[in-house]
């Protein structure tokens, strides 16, 4: 096997964010964030409409579990750039129990569907305080680890 | 560890490429580093249009979600780091991630991201790691298994301004002198081995 070469490198983006001028990071994150709240009405309504669907594939029980994967991977990367942190901790959980469902060649449909009815209870009650919505995240995991990984 | 609100930073001239086959998050995105400051951004909806900016385009950063289909933000960065021009072979890359599949985590692992961002994340974090890529010192590694920065943990000590957590954290970063130098009589007396007598 050849050796390792180790490279020294000089990235350009160190050069270009000491150069004077710019914005203090507080400023460049608030107005982040408000360019961002632009998108969240949008971005919440996608939402409803992807646990619609797996609504209806808990109903149906008949896709793969590769599209329920793929599915709540989506829902997480929206959700996920929004900051929507208790959705996405149940949604991580239906990912984190599908994953298993699928090593395991099993698809349980209850335990998917208690994971989608609980996103969305948490989707319609986005303003609720995150710490009362905790234990409904805690009782998806604990679905979630009965099947060993 | 987060940002200090006060920093200064310039994202001026940073041109960034964000990749993400979702058009809403790659919307996202885009806005966040908006309000940072970037003029120039280039958006893709895929790894092969990622591709091409990056064979034909100069970029500074990379921001790249991990879970795309036919060629997701691993493969990517594994093309980045082994067939890219060599101009742009080491760019910086963060990655951002969902839910780690357990067939991803090594592949995850050996891409070669400089850092890999979990979702949620929030713009101020994003920024953070846009900061800590531009202050990455490691070097990159090229082997026959991987081509990325440094994994290996090194002690750097606490930033300069930060006070450890143990008793014994130093800084790497010495500072300016506090005292006069030494004399070279000095520094002479302390190599030179001196005869005692007993």
């Amino acid at each position: 096997m050849s050796e390792a070469e180790f490279v020294k490198v000089k990235y350009r983006l160190s050069e270009q964010v000491a150069q004077p001028g710019g914005m203090t990071a507080g400023l460049a994150s608030d107005r982040a964030q408000r360019e961002l709240a632009a998108h969240a009405g949008d971005a919440m309504k996608s939402l409803g409409h992807m646990i619609g669907r797996l609504e209806v594939m808990c109903r149906e029980k008949t896709a793969a579990l590769d599209t329920v994967y793929e599915e709540g991977s989506t829902i997480l990367d929206i959700a996920g750039v929004f900051n929507k942190r208790v959705l996405c901790d149940a949604c991580y959980s239906l990912c984190e129990l599908v994953d298993r469902q699928r090593t395991h060649n099993r698809a349980d449909w209850a335990s998917i569907g208690v994971h989608v009815n609980a996103m969305r209870m948490l989707w319609s009650k986005d303003d609720a305080d995150p710490a009362t919505m905790k234990s409904v995240v805690d009782g998806l995991w604990a679905i979630t680890d009965r099947l060993n990984p | 560890m987060a940002l200090d609100p006060k920093i200064r930073i310039n994202l001026d001239r940073s041109r960034v490429l964000l990749v993400d086959d979702n058009p809403q998050a790659l919307e996202a995105l885009n806005s966040m580093f908006r309000g940072f400051g970037v003029r120039k951004q280039f958006k893709c909806g895929s790894g092969a249009e990622a591709m091409h900016v990056v064979k034909t385009q100069e970029v500074d950063l990379i921001v790249i979600d991990s879970s795309m289909p036919d060629m997701d933000g691993y493969d990517f960065v594994q093309w980045l780091r082994r067939e890219a021009p060599d101009v742009s072979k080491f760019t910086p890359v963060i990655m951002l991630a969902g839910h780690a599949a357990r067939s991803m985590v090594e592949k995850s692992r050996d891409s070669g991201a400089n850092f890999v961002v979990s979702k949620p994340f929030t713009p101020e974090i994003l920024l953070q790691r846009v900061f800590w890529v531009a202050k990455d010192e490691r070097q990159m590694v090229v082997a026959q298994g991987y081509v990325g920065p440094d994994r290996r943990f090194k002690n750097m000590g606490p930033p300069l301004g930060i006070k450890g957590r143990r008793k014994d954290d130093l800084s790497a970063n010495v500072g300016a002198a506090t005292a006069p130098n030494l004399d070279q009589s000095d520094i002479d007396m302390l190599m030179k081995p001196s005869k005692v007598q007993l």
